[in-house]
C-alpha cells in the first residue's frame, strides 16, 4: 500500500487513531461471528492505522491521491457468443505481493459459479432479499489454464493443482491455487489465464435474457491480500458483495457487430470487422470490471462536470432514463464536492428493462445500473433514488475500497446516508414520494424501516451473519443512513459533512474499516459522537424520547394546616393575587443512546417555549411560572433524532391541550366517499 | 312527451320532466347516505389518529406534515388497527354497493314520478319503491358484475398474451403500451356494460318490471343509440374526475393546517362529492328518459 506523505503531523489526531486502534481490538468479531472458511481481515491493523494521519488537510481535494497503488492488473480479451450466452476469455493477470509476508498460494474468486448449482454458498444461503430464487438457467465459469510466470521459475499451468472446493463443501466460488514457490514481499507474478463463462439467466446483477447480456463477476479475480499476509478471500455469499485490490483493467470485448457495449472505463479502440465489433476499454485505479452488450440499447451522451456520461436504455424508456440523467446531473457534482472529485473520465449508466430488474440497481467502477419501469409516475422517485444511490457507490465502494463482506455498512450504509442526504438536498421533503400532496422523504423512509428492527441484531457485522435479507436491508442500509442523518440534523450538516468528506478523501484508494471511520468522526465531532456511532452500529444502540407528562394549573397559595406561634391555622389554598399559572413537563429518554434534543412547549395563547435537553440522565423536568397556561409539549419537534424509536409518544397534552384528529376525519371520510362513489350504484 | 303511467298513488312524469336538477333533496339524500357510510370508516380512523397524535398542538395535522415522518410511524405502529379499519372499509364498500341500490332506486323514483297532484313523491314513498325494486336491482348487479368481471379477466389474459408475444420483438415498453391499448378496448366494453346496466335499472324503475325484463329493455334501449348513450355517460364520468383533481390541487396548497384551512377543505371536498352525486344522478335521469323514449319509438 502506498503511504500518504502529504498529511500534516498532528499529535492529537495521531492519539485519536491510536485510541481507535485499541478500539479495533474491542470491535474484533468473535469466532462465532466470523465464517469459518474465510479468514476475514475486518479492519486494517492498528499499526497501519497509526501511520497516516487525517485532519483538515483532507477537507478539500488538494491532498487527494492521484492514483491508487497498482496491485493487480488485468489484460483480458472476452468474446461473447450471444446465442449460447457464453464468453471465452483469455489474457494475463499481473499481481504484486504488497504484504509483508511470503505468499505460498493465491486465492481466486470464481463468482460466476455461485449460479452453477444449488450447492453453491450463494444458493444455499437464501434468506430473502434479491436473488432469492434460483436462476432459470444455470451459469458458471470454467478456468482452462492458469500459467504462473515468476522470475527464476519455469512457467507451469498450476490450474490442475488448484483446489476448487473445501472438504464437505461443494461451493466452487473461492479457489486456492498453490504456487510453485514462495512469493516474496514486493515480488510480481504474471498469470496467463484462459477461461470460459456460461452466463446464467439474469440473477443477482448478472446474466442474460434473450440478446441482453449484463456481465459482472465474470473473470477469475484474485482476492485481496491484506498487509499482514492474510488473504481476504471468501465465497460468493447471498447477502455479500465484493472486495479486491486496485489496479488497471485493459479489457478487449468482442461482440457481434450489431451490439452496443457499455463497460467500465473509456473506449480507447473500436473496430468493426467480420461481423464483429471489438472495443478496448482501459481503466486504472479501479477494483472491478463489468460490461453489458445488447443489440437493442439506445444511447445518450452528456458531459457533466468534465465527465463523459453515457446512458444506455431500452426503446420506450427515454422518459425514465432521462430521470436517471437528471439525477446524475445533480448528484455527480454534489458528491464530488462532498466526498472528493470524481477521478475518472467516464461514467456509464445502464437502465435495464423491468424484466431483467435483477441486473439493475448495481454499482461497478465507472458503470452503474439503474432501474424502474418505463411508466414510473413522476411523483414516485424510485428511479432518481436508485441512480443517486448507485452513483454514490463510486465513492463508498469504488474510491473507498472497504471489505463488503466483513463490513457491509461501510459501503451500503454510508452510501445510503450519502443518498439520503443528496436526495433531501435535491428534492426536499418529497425526496421519495411527491404525489398529490403526499410528500415522503427518503430519510423518513429509512428511519421507519430501520427503527422497526433496531433490536434484532447489530448493524456492524459481516454480511453473511445477518439472519434475514430484510434485516440486512433494514440495518446495513437504513439504520446506518438513519444514524448519519440523525447526527447531521443534531450536530449540523457542516460538521457531519466534513467528517464523511474527510473519511472519503483520506481513505481514497485505501481499504479502511470501522475503526478508521469512527476515528475520523471522533476527530471532527468528538468522542461522544463516536461513542454514539459505536453503540448504534455494534451494540444495537437505541433511543426513545417520551413526553411523559404535561401539567398546568392556576398559581395558588399554599394551603393546609400550619402551626404558627403555637396556634394551629387551617389555611385554604386560593388563587394568587398576581395570577398566572404553574406549569411543568417531564420528558424521558429510554434506551442506550444519549442525544441532545429540543423540547417545545405550546401555551394557551399559541406561543411556544423551546428548551434544550442534552439528553443526559433518564429524564428531565421543566417547571416554570408564567402568565399563560401550558397546553402541550413535543419532544424533538423538528424530527432531528430519526433514531427515535417511537414518535407517537413524543407528545403530551394538558387536560385542555391537544389538537384532536379533525383532519384525519375530514380526509378519511372524503376518500371513503370517493371510494363509495366508485363502487356504489 | 310520453304519457303518464299510473302506478299506485304515483304518476309517471313526462319524459322531459325527468331531470335530476329538479330534485335537490334527492341529491342531498344520496350525499347524506354516502357521507354516513364513509363516516363508519372515517370515525375509527380519526380515533386511532387522535390516540397517536391528538396531544400534538397541531393535533393530527402532524400526520400530514411534509416528509411523512409521523405518517410513516403511524402506518407502522398502528398497523393492526389500520388493518382492522381496512377490512371494515371493504365491508362498508360491499355494503354500500348492495344496500346503495335502495337509495339509488329511490332517487330514480323521485326523478321519474310525482304524486297525482304534481308534488314530489316524498322520501317514504320513494324509499318504499326502492325497497320493492331491490331484488330486481340485485339481480341486475350480479349479472352486470359477473359480465364485467369476465370481460376484465379476458382482457387481462389477452393483454398478457399479446405482451408476451411482442415483448422480445418490440421491447418491454412498446409491448406493454400495446397491452394497455388492448386493455382500453376491454375497459370500453366494461363501460358499455355499465351503461346498459344503468339503462336496465332505469327500465326497472320506469316500467316496474322484473330484473330480467329490465335487462332486455335496457339492452334494447342501448342498441337503439349506443354512441349517444355511451357519450352521455362518458362525458359525465370524465367531468366527475375534474373536481377531484381540482380538490387535490387545492388540498396540496392548503397542506396539513387546521382551523380555517381545514374548514375550507371540508367545504371543498363535500362540494366535490355533491357535484359527483349530481353528475351521477343526472346520468340516471338521462337513462330514465332514454328508456322512456325507446318505449315510445318501439311502440
Amino acid at each position: 500500500m502506498r503511504p500518504l506523505r502529504h498529511a500534516r503531523e498532528d499529535a492529537p489526531v495521531r492519539s485519536s487513531f491510536l485510541a481507535a486502534g485499541a478500539l479495533a481490538l474491542a470491535l474484533q468479531p468473535t469466532d462465532d461471528a466470523a465464517p469459518a472458511p474465510a479468514p476475514i481481515q475486518p479492519t486494517a491493523p492498528a499499526a497501519d492505522v497509526s501511520v497516516p494521519l487525517a485532519g483538515p488537510a483532507f477537507d478539500d481535494d488538494a491532498a487527494l491521491p492521484t492514483h491508487a497503488d497498482d496491485v493487480v492488473d488485468y489484460t483480458l480479451r472476452a468474446t461473447l457468443d450471444p446465442a449460447a450466452h457464453t464468453i471465452h476469455g483469455e489474457g494475463t493477470i499481473t499481481w504484486r505481493n504488497t504484504s509483508t509476508a511470503m505468499v505460498r498460494e493465491l486465492w481466486l474468486h470464481l463468482y460466476l459459479n455461485a449460479f452453477k448449482n444449488e450447492r453453491s454458498a450463494y444458493l444455499r444461503e437464501r434468506v430473502g432479499g434479491r436473488g432469492s430464487t434460483a436462476p432459470e438457467d444455470w451459469g458458471w465459469i470454467d478456468v482452462r489454464k492458469l500459467v504462473v510466470r515468476a522470475p527464476d521459475t519455469v512457467p507451469v499451468d498450476e490450474w490442475p493443482r488448484a483446489e476448487l472446493k473445501r472438504p464437505g463443501d461443494d461451493d466452487e466460488t473461492d479457489a486456492r491455487v498453490p504456487m510453485p514457490r514462495e512469493i516474496a514481499p514486493g515480488e510480481t507474478l504474471q498469470l496467463d489465464v484462459t477461461f470460459d463463462d456460461k452466463l446464467p439467466a439474469v440473477v443477482e446483477r448478472t446474466g442474460y435474457r434473450g440478446s441482453f447480456h449484463m456481465v459482472g463477476q465474470w473473470f477469475p479475480k484474485i482476492a485481496r491480500l491484506e498487509p499482514d499476509g492474510r488473504w481476504a478471500h471468501f465465497p460468493f455469499h447471498h447477502l455479500a458483495e465484493f472486495y479486491a485490490d486496485y489496479g488497471t483493467y485493459d479489457v478487449t470485448l468482442d461482440v457481434p457487430a450489431g451490439f452496443t457495449i457499455g463497460a467500465t472505463g473509456p473506449t480507447v479502440e473500436r473496430t468493426v470487422a467480420g461481423g464483429r465489433a471489438i472495443e478496448r476499454h482501459i481503466q486504472g485505479d479501479v477494483h472491478d470490471f463489468a460490461w453489458t452488450a445488447w443489440d437493442r440499447w439506445q444511447t445518450f451522451h452528456e458531459t457533466i462536470g468534465g465527465v463523459d456520461v453515457s446512458l444506455l436504455y431500452p426503446r420506450g424508456f427515454i422518459r425514465v432514463a432521462a430521470r436517471d440523467m437528471a439525477s446524475i446531473r445533480f448528484a455527480l457534482p454534489y458528491f464530488s464536492a462532498r466526498y472528493g472529485r470524481y477521478p475518472y473520465r467516464v461514467l456509464t449508466v445502464v437502465h435495464p428493462q423491468n424484466d431483467v430488474e435483477e441486473a439493475g440497481g448495481m454499482e461497478y467502477p465507472t458503470l452503474i445500473t439503474s432501474g424502474g419501469p418505463w411508466l414510473t409516475p413522476p411523483g414516485i422517485l424510485d428511479p432518481e433514488i436508485t441512480a443517486v444511490h448507485e452513483l454514490g457507490h463510486q465513492w463508498f465502494y469504488g474510491l473507498v475500497g472497504t471489505n463488503e463482506l466483513a463490513w457491509p455498512f461501510l459501503d451500503e450504509g454510508l452510501n445510503q446516508a450519502a443518498e439520503v442526504d443528496a436526495m433531501g438536498r435535491w428534492r426536499g421533503a418529497g425526496s421519495a414520494v411527491d404525489l398529490l400532496g403526499l410528500r415522503i422523504s427518503d430519510a423518513n423512509l429509512q428511519a421507519d424501516e430501520a427503527n422497526g428492527r433496531a433490536h434484532d441484531e447489530p448493524v456492524a457485522q459481516s454480511a453473511d451473519s445477518f439472519s434475514t435479507g430484510d434485516n440486512y436491508g433494514a440495518l446495513v442500509y437504513a439504520r446506518t443512513a438513519t444514524l448519519i442523518e440523525t447526527l447531521r440534523r443534531v450536530y449540523g450538516d457542516d460538521a457531519v459533512g466534513r467528517a464523511l468528506g474527510r473519511y472519503a478523501r483520506r481513505f481514497r484508494f485505501q481499504h479502511p474499516g470501522p475503526v478508521e471511520l469512527l476515528a475520523i468522526f471522533e476527530e471532527v465531532l468528538g468522542a461522544h459522537v463516536a461513542e454514539t456511532m459505536r453503540a448504534t452500529l455494534f451494540h444495537e444502540g437505541w433511543v426513545d424520547f417520551v413526553a411523559e407528562q404535561a401539567v398546568t394549573r392556576e398559581a395558588k397559595t399554599e394551603g393546609g394546616v400550619f402551626d404558627v406561634d403555637g396556634k394551629r391555622e387551617d389555611v385554604r389554598s386560593v388563587t394568587k393575587r398576581e395570577g398566572g399559572f404553574d406549569s411543568a413537563v417531564i420528558v424521558r429518554r429510554r434506551g442506550t443512546l444519549v442525544l441532545p434534543v429540543d423540547v417545545a412547549m405550546t401555551m394557551a395563547d399559541g406561543t411556544t417555549r423551546v428548551e434544550h435537553w442534552d439528553g443526559e440522565g433518564d429524564s428531565k423536568r421543566f417547571a416554570w411560572h408564567g402568565a399563560v397556561a401550558l397546553r402541550s409539549v413535543v419532544v424533538d419537534p423538528e424530527c432531528r433524532v430519526l433514531l427515535d424509536q417511537n414518535v407517537e409518544n413524543n407528545r403530551a397534552a394538558t387536560e385542555d391541550g391537544g389538537g384532536g384528529a379533525w383532519k384525519t376525519l375530514e380526509r378519511a371520510t372524503y376518500w371513503m366517499q370517493l371510494a363509495l362513489q366508485a363502487v356504489a350504484p | 312527451m310520453s304519457e303518464a303511467t299510473a302506478t299506485d298513488d304515483l304518476g309517471l312524469l313526462t319524459t322531459d320532466a325527468m331531470r335530476a336538477r329538479r330534485h335537490p333533496r334527492a341529491l342531498l339524500g344520496l350525499w347524506a347516505w354516502e357521507t354516513a357510510l364513509a363516516a363508519l370508516v372515517g370515525l375509527p380512523l380519526a380515533s386511532l389518529a387522535r390516540d397517536a397524535f391528538g396531544a400534538d398542538p397541531r393535533g393530527d395535522g402532524a400526520l400530514w406534515s411534509p416528509g411523512g415522518r409521523e405518517l410513516l410511524s403511524f402506518a407502522t405502529r398502528e398497523l393492526h388497527g389500520l388493518n382492522a379499519i381496512a377490512i371494515a372499509a371493504v365491508a362498508v364498500l360491499l355494503a354500500g354497493a348492495v344496500a346503495g341500490l335502495v337509495p339509488m332506486a329511490a332517487t330514480m323514483t323521485a326523478i321519474a314520478y310525482a304524486t297525482r297532484d304534481r308534488k314530489a313523491a316524498g322520501v317514504i314513498r320513494c324509499v318504499g319503491e326502492g325497497l320493492r325494486q331491490f331484488p330486481a336491482m340485485v339481480l341486475l348487479l350480479v349479472i352486470a358484475s359477473i359480465s364485467q368481471g369476465i370481460l376484465v379477466a379476458v382482457g387481462l389474459a389477452a393483454g398478457s398474451i399479446v405482451e408476451a408475444w411482442m415483448h422480445s420483438g418490440m421491447g418491454e415498453a412498446r409491448a406493454q403500451q400495446i397491452e394497455g391499448l388492448l386493455l382500453l378496448v376491454f375497459v370500453a366494453a366494461v363501460g358499455a356494460i355499465g351503461v346498459a346496466h344503468d339503462l336496465a335499472r332505469a327500465a326497472v324503475v320506469r316500467f316496474k318490471v322484473s330484473g330480467g325484463r329490465g335487462l332486455m329493455l335496457g339492452a334494447r334501449t342501448f342498441r337503439l343509440a349506443p354512441v349517444a348513450l355511451s357519450w352521455s355517460w362518458a362525458w359525465r364520468s370524465l367531468a366527475s374526475l375534474a373536481p377531484i383533481v381540482a380538490a387535490a390541487w387545492a388540498a396540496e396548497r392548503l397542506g396539513g393546517r387546521g382551523g380555517i384551512a381545514l374548514g375550507a377543505l371540508l367545504i371543498l371536498h363535500q362540494a366535490v362529492v355533491l357535484a359527483r352525486v349530481g353528475l351521477r344522478t343526472s346520468w340516471l335521469a338521462r337513462a330514465l328518459r332514454a328508456v322512456d323514449t325507446s318505449l315510445r319509438r318501439v311502440a
